[in-house]
């Protein structure tokens, strides 16, 4: 078996500079054209049709086939581009392939830099009508192993009037991240400083199969909260245990995801929620009603790229703008209601982007 | 579309006249011609597929989502009806092909009372679409409004159909008729206090507890428009009459005028996004090997 690092690049000197540029968009890529396969992992976009697109554009060989593409170094799916996009649960061969390719070549990665909105706010106090926290991060990942990525970065705050919090320039979360797939089956784990203050252990897992309609999951964390202060670091004990298990459904006609989840949020709160998914080109947008011991709400949310989008890419290094910002607002405010913590993605958000029904949908 | 068009606004005669400078002819029309957009639907003042003022049942498409201003005037204002005109501004999003939601924000112009101080009144509205319009049948539609909102400025709660004629090749006329019910519900508690939505609603009556009844009995109304490209309309809202015009540009953005009670100006202007466009990168990459 043979690997080549590069494609053939051939024909007209335009369209070669035009694949090579597209090729750049790419990490970690492995051609084997004795199988008809390409392995690769994009980061640049939340909607993985564009990888897949611009891979087959940027291969001049027309003998690739079966398009394999990775998530932290791990392979989502076997997609294959017909009139009908196809999905099938990666070989164990083609998982030995990639751990191969991987592990002694950890350079197959850039120097990936975005940047990161976020933004908090309450609404409707008289006394000061909107109150908020807003924070731009620059941010990176590390990727250790197959799989394991150490998220860091820096946080340049910009407004603070919600918490006690002082406004300094800190680092952005930093926490480990192990993803993992075996057959149909999908973990996400998580360990340190996380968003919304709080820190500790985070795991999620998922069976899904990226043709069919139904998927669940589980997820449990144990966190406590932490801020920085003037003088450093400032930690609870742990204290929080979150524990909520889901099941979602994807509904062919009309397009939708419905999603019932429930559990144990933060604060103890314990309750149930509905969520209503629809998944544009770019854009995911949902809307959700949940009943807890402490209230009930409901509200929106979505999860947008910020353009440009690249700023700058090299063979090497790349600078650009988040492909994920995601944003959700509720009716009630300070009742504790179903709250929670982000890490670094949600698994069900991340996978259910790869689902064929999804990617064919925007072909329509 | 790469006619050069002057437009010049008649303020006394209340016209707008398009001139063609290429042919150097006057078109009398009571639009703005621009190029052909059908997607977008004319909004009405909330954010609704409509008119001026009451929302239709035209159908739109999904992925389409448009963002707007609206003024309404002090006369005809909701929340302090006859002491300050308000600002809307809305977003509708057609998240599924029968259904849009419409999320809006409406502010008070002026100086505020304490006690009405804030961002503003957040409203959560549905559209379904229940029938869509064939050769003889109308479209039909249902609006509601969330009843979790603790002030829904403009209750819509309406049933209407749609159905268009043509008129010629080029113009169109889309008539709408239907029923705005007086009844709405209303959670009757401080937001501080409540901390579940759906508990302590209420079933309320606007024609005994709003000085302003919108919406409150039947509405219809006329949409004479040239292609897609602008139009004037007319409308019943169930108190007033009210007349308008409306224009496109750029495929995208609209901008509209018009008089409520033959008395006082609104005007308003919005711009619609396609969610389900790809972006301009990978339009040629999407073929089928």
């Amino acid at each position: 078996m043979m690997f080549l690092m590069s494609p053939v690049f051939a024909q007209t000197e335009e369209t070669e500079a035009q694949r090579k540029s597209l090729w750049l968009n790419y990490e970690n890529t492995t051609l084997d054209p004795a199988n008809g396969k390409i392995y690769y992992e994009q980061r640049l976009d939340r909607n993985p049709l564009y990888g897949l697109w611009e891979m087959r554009k940027s291969l001049a060989d027309n003998n690739i086939h079966e398009y394999l593409p990775m998530f932290q170094g791990i392979i989502i799916g076997n997609y294959k581009l017909g009139s009908k996009i196809t999905a099938a649960v990666p070989t164990s061969e083609e998982r030995k392939t990639q751990r191969i390719k991987f592990l002694p070549h950890p350079g197959r990665y850039k120097f990936d830099f975005w940047i990161q909105p976020a933004f908090a706010a309450i609404f409707g106090y008289r006394e000061q009508v909107v109150q908020s926290n807003t924070s731009v991060l620059l941010q990176t990942q590390f990727y250790l192993w197959q799989g394991m990525v150490l998220n860091a970065g820096i946080l340049f705050p910009i407004t603070n009037d919600m918490d006690g919090n002082p406004k300094i320039i800190r680092p952005a979360p930093i926490f480990l991240n192990q993803f993992f797939a075996i057959g149909k089956n999908f973990v996400n784990a998580s360990a340190g400083f996380f968003y919304n203050d709080q820190y500790g252990v985070n795991v999620q897992y998922r069976h899904t199969d990226m043709t069919t309609p139904l998927s669940y999951g589980l997820e449990a964390g144990y966190t406590g909260r932490y801020f920085y202060a003037k003088d450093g670091i400032h930690y609870s004990s742990f204290n929080q245990l979150l524990l909520q298990a889901d099941i979602a459904y994807r509904l062919a006609r009309p397009d939708v995801t419905l999603k019932l989840s429930g559990g144990q949020y933060l604060w103890q709160d314990r309750g149930v929620r509905v969520d209503f998914i629809k998944q544009f080109t770019n854009v995911e947008i949902g809307l959700y009603a949940m009943k807890t011991k402490n209230g009930s709400t409901a509200g929106f949310n979505f999860a947008i790229p910020i353009p440009p989008g690249k700023i700058l890419q090299g063979r090497n290094a790349r600078l650009r703008t988040t492909d994920q910002y995601r944003f959700e607002y509720s009716y009630t405010r300070g009742f504790q209601i179903g709250e929670r913590y982000r890490t670094g993605y949600q698994l069900d958000q991340k996978l259910r982007q790869y689902h064929t029904n999804y990617l064919n949908s925007q072909r329509e | 579309m790469n006619l050069r068009l002057i437009v010049i606004f008649d303020i006394l005669v209340g016209k707008i006249y398009v001139k063609n400078s290429r042919r150097g002819s006057f078109l009398p029309f009571l639009l703005i011609l621009f190029v052909n957009t059908p997607l977008f639907a004319q909004m009405n003042f909330s954010g609704k597929p409509g008119l001026l003022n009451i929302p239709t049942a035209i159908e739109t498409k999904s992925g389409s989502l448009i963002a707007g201003y609206a003024y309404n005037p002090v006369k005809y204002s909701f929340r302090r009806n006859g002491i300050q005109s308000e600002s809307i501004y809305y977003v509708n999003l057609t998240i599924l092909s029968r259904l849009d939601l419409n999320l809006n924000l409406m502010r008070m112009n002026g100086e505020t009372r304490f006690q009405d101080k804030g961002i503003g009144d957040r409203q959560l509205d549905l559209k379904y679409l229940i029938l869509k319009e064939k050769k003889y049948q109308p479209s039909l539609a249902l609006y509601l409004s969330m009843p979790f909102a603790i002030d829904n400025s403009f209750t819509t709660n309406a049933l209407v159909a749609t159905k268009t004629f043509k008129l010629s090749n080029n113009f169109f006329a889309e008539v709408t008729g239907g029923y705005g019910s007086p009844v709405y519900i209303k959670r009757g508690d401080s937001e501080k206090e409540n901390s579940n939505i759906f508990s302590n609603l209420k079933i309320q009556n606007k024609n005994t507890d709003k000085r302003y009844k919108y919406l409150s009995g039947p509405i219809g109304g006329l949409n004479l428009r040239y292609q897609n490209k602008g139009g004037v309309m007319l409308e019943w809202d169930s108190r007033h009459f009210n007349i308008g015009a409306y224009g496109k540009l750029f495929k995208k953005w609209t901008i509209q005028a018009g008089v409520i009670n033959f008395d006082q100006v609104t005007f308003g202007t919005s711009y619609a996004l396609n969610l389900k466009a790809l972006p301009k990168r990978l339009k040629k990459a999407n073929e089928n090997k």
